[in-house]
């Protein structure tokens, strides 16, 4: 198994190298694109059916269990996602849809598990790594929750998934029933009172989160949680919108500017499969194109040229290299490789 | 995977993070003998720690009566069920082998597969979440022996003697063991739980943690617990303030933890042992637990095949099948339960130091007492002596003195009748 890992990790690395020698660029493989469609009117925040969405031209955004990181669920249960995209002068709203038989939104149980759905933008122009970004480049990545949505209607805790449960006095609470917000000491409610906003009053059912790296994602601070969004399960499927304003603060942002190409990139939890953290259903980068804006700003009279620009290339379009070349390069790259995969190994991070 | 050394284990075995151990080890050991069942410990680290919403299926110390009780239920037969069935697909069997000895390798060298070993493809631990069913009713089974053997009026002919008794059950006394290798450490993905560098002792950041229980799946003791009112997982804090002596009532110096120090049975103790950079114990005889675990070893680790280390240390009901107690503790019960039997005089004089004080005792002395009692133990001749044990604190303060008899204190007759 562990020899099997380091093979997996050399072949994944190796593939991405030559797909950069060869001019494929890392940032959009798919080379799908996701257009905003351009309204004036306001958007259709907490609508996911509303007729506006109608205007914008659905992409289907292939999702596969992520494979490169422990821990790992080999069979995740989201195949696929749809996404439409709206934009106005001030926001942007991306709406989400995807099957899924069942509607887990409880995550007061241990063995309850909640559906869930992120976005994934690069922040700044270099490419960076799929999963979860690295060290020095950061993503800016939104997660819709069920639970919190259905938190933003009533707060879900243990008397909502014990009904029947009956209970003598919980010292230092203001309430005979309180959540995690209602204590006088906060410090029985040691994630509220350490400012996780697992444990706190929701605004929002979508989190504001930054990544270099596996197991770096962080929370933003309350302030922080600048993302809106609606999501509701009907007929077998989820259909949940993320929304922000087109411009933002802050390093661990990403602010889009019409006129630009963003990757973007998606990942869904089935909460009944146990899905959760980076076992999960994952996308490669597809763009994100503002319509309208781009054409003008660059090509005003073909705005289908911009299109099928990848937003990130590695290398500049140029002539083929010729096969010695690339025979000495891939020595040099499979050397490369080879010695990574070593040093993780030294690292323990690999075996 | 890291290779670390597991001296429990007396081999290396992978883990996910190189080798790294504090500069003292927060550790116990815990006399099964004496416990009555009281769950007096269960109630005081409730009535400190998880009294608020969403711990009720929380407790963090427990006792549960073996073989059947377990919290959550049959947490160990699972795991052990896991173990077995990873080995019976590699086509290995787990035996200890006893050629092996020396410090480094008390109780020999496990052959078998750890829960590290027999993780699943790309996961860290090998492991289960208990679904909410399980931690209810923590202590179902409670006093439930095995089948008693009678005759038609359900009398057993023969009663029960040692050194195994056909009719038995006996407590386990659990809470976090503050392992050296955490398997709850091992599977976190975003490292969230951590080991403290001063003593060991393994928390769950609660500002980092996310709720994905990936350490209650892989904690094997089932020692990390999810909270559904903040969404996020809680463990065993080890009562750190007072083990900082950090406590109002502890005098600047180590304290034992609430659970400990509230034990009527008086079979607790702990303390903070000296631990080497290589990981293993600093020699220090004259350290209680030092002395129990390393020099006299009547006590031994909980099922230290999971391979991560526990650090609360027990010794063996003297009453229980070997076979059963050798599963749960490892081969060195045979020679645990014999010194427990028939206890050296040093041995004698530290067991009296149990609960004689609410500080952490680093040091003992013994002061040498008359021969006051001459018995055959397993049909040898052994001596009692009444010598006087004391402890010291952190500061080396006198904090306990004991004499192996107790004292005994004549009412004077004016007082017969007086409560
Ligand atoms: S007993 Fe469990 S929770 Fe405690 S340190 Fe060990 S693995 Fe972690
Ligand atoms: S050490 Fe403290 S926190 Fe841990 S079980 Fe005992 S009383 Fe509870
Ligand atoms: S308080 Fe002591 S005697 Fe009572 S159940 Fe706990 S360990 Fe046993």
């Amino acid at each position: 198994m562990h020899k099997r890992n380091i093979v997996l990790f050399v072949g994944i690395v190796l593939g991405a190298l030559a797909l950069l020698f060869f001019n494929i660029p890392i940032a959009s493989s798919q080379g799908a694109t996701l257009v905003a469609a351009r309204v004036t009117e306001p958007l259709p925040l907490k609508d996911p059916t509303a007729a506006l969405w109608q205007t914008a031209t659905p992409l289907e955004v292939p999702l596969s269990a992520q494979a490169v990181a422990a821990p790992v669920l080999l069979e995740t249960n989201v195949k696929a996602v749809t996404a439409r995209a709206l934009y106005n002068d001030s926001q942007l709203a991306i709406l989400v849809e995807w099957n899924d038989t069942t509607q887990n939104d409880s995550m007061v149980r241990v063995q309850d598990f909640r559906d869930a759905v992120a976005v994934q933008f690069p922040i700044g122009d270099q490419p960076l790594f799929i999963c979860m970004g690295q060290v020095g480049g950061n993503v800016n990545i939104w997660q819709w929750k069920a639970d919190w949505q259905k938190d933003s209607t009533a707060w879900q805790d243990m008397q909502t998934a014990y009904p029947n449960m009956n209970v003598d006095q919980y010292p230092f609470a203001r309430v005979a029933m309180p959540a995690p917000s209602e204590y006088d000491d906060p410090n029985y409610v040691p994630a509220f009172a350490a400012n996780n906003l697992f444990a706190m009053p929701r605004v929002s059912p979508v989190e504001n989160l930054v990544a270099g790296g596996y197991g770096t994602l962080t929370s933003q601070p309350p302030a922080g949680q600048i993302v809106g969004g609606f999501g509701a399960w009907d007929n077998n499927t989820w259909r949940v919108i993320f929304t922000r304003d087109l411009a933002t603060t802050g390093a661990d942002n990403v602010s889009f500017d019409p006129a630009k190409l963003y990757p973007i990139a998606f990942a869904a939890w089935d909460g009944a499969n146990g899905e959760r953290n980076g076992q999960k259903s994952a996308s490669q980068w597809a763009n994100l194109q503002f319509e309208g804006a781009v054409a003008q700003a660059t090509q005003p009279t073909s705005p289908e040229v911009t299109v099928t620009e990848p937003a990130m290339r590695i290398v500049e379009p140029g002539t083929p290299p010729d096969t010695t070349s690339t025979l000495v390069v891939f020595i040099i790259l499979g050397g490369l490789t080879l010695l990574a995969a070593l040093v993780l190994k030294a690292r323990g991070n690999w075996e | 995977m890291a290779e670390v050394y597991n001296w429990q284990l007396g081999r290396k075995m992978p883990y996910p993070f190189p080798e790294a151990h504090p500069q003292k080890q927060f550790a116990a050991v815990f006399n099964i003998n004496r416990c009555i069942g009281c769950q007096t410990c269960t109630g005081a680290c409730k009535a400190t720690w998880t009294f608020s919403k969403g711990q009720e299926y929380m407790w963090w110390n427990n006792v549960e009566s073996k073989p059947y009780g377990g919290y959550p239920q049959q947490w160990d037969i699972r795991i052990l069920e896991q173990l077995d069935a990873a080995q019976q697909a590699a086509g290995t069997t787990a035996t200890w082998d006893s050629t092996v000895t020396g410090d480094a390798a008390p109780y020999g060298a496990y052959n078998g597969m750890t829960i590290f070993e027999a993780a699943p493809q790309m996961q860290n631990v090998l492991g289960y979440l208990p679904p909410d069913t399980e931690w209810r009713a923590p202590n179902f089974y409670e006093d439930t022996s095995t089948a008693y053997k009678g005759d038609d009026l359900g009398i057993s002919t023969e009663g029960a003697s040692l050194p195994e008794h056909q009719t038995w059950f006996f407590y386990l006394q659990r809470l976090c063991n503050h392992c050296t290798y955490p398997g709850c450490l091992a599977a976190c993905p975003r490292q969230a739980i951590y080991k403290r560098p001063e003593d060991g002792i393994v928390l769950i950041d609660q500002a980092r943690c996310r709720g994905y229980r990936k350490c209650v799946e892989a904690c094997p003791y089932k020692k990390s617990m999810f909270r559904g009112t903040t969404r996020t997982s809680e463990k065993c804090v080890a009562c750190y303030p007072r083990v900082e002596g950090a406590d109002p009532l502890s005098d600047g110096v180590p304290m034992e933890t609430r659970c400990m120090a509230v034990c009527p049975g008086k079979i607790r103790m702990n303390g903070l042992v000296d631990i080497a950079a290589d990981g293993s114990w600093v020699e220090n005889p004259k350290h209680p637990l030092y002395h129990l675990v390393k020099v006299e070893k009547v006590a031994l680790p909980l099922y230290p095949q999971f391979g991560t280390e526990p650090n609360i240390y027990y010794i063996p009901p003297r009453w229980a099948p070997r076979p059963y107690l050798r599963q749960m503790f490892g081969p060195g019960v045979d020679e645990a339960i014999a010194r427990y039997a028939a206890p050296s005089r040093e041995l004698l004089a530290v067991l009296q130091l149990f609960r004689a004080t609410q500080k952490m005792i680093f040091r003992f002395e013994i002061e040498a007492g008359p021969l006051v009692h001459e018995v055959p133990v397993n049909g040898k001749p052994w001596q009692m002596y009444n010598d006087t044990v004391i402890g010291f604190d952190a500061k080396d303060r006198e904090v306990a003195r004991l004499s192996v008899v107790e004292p005994v204190h004549e009412r004077p007759t004016a007082r017969l009748n007086s409560i």
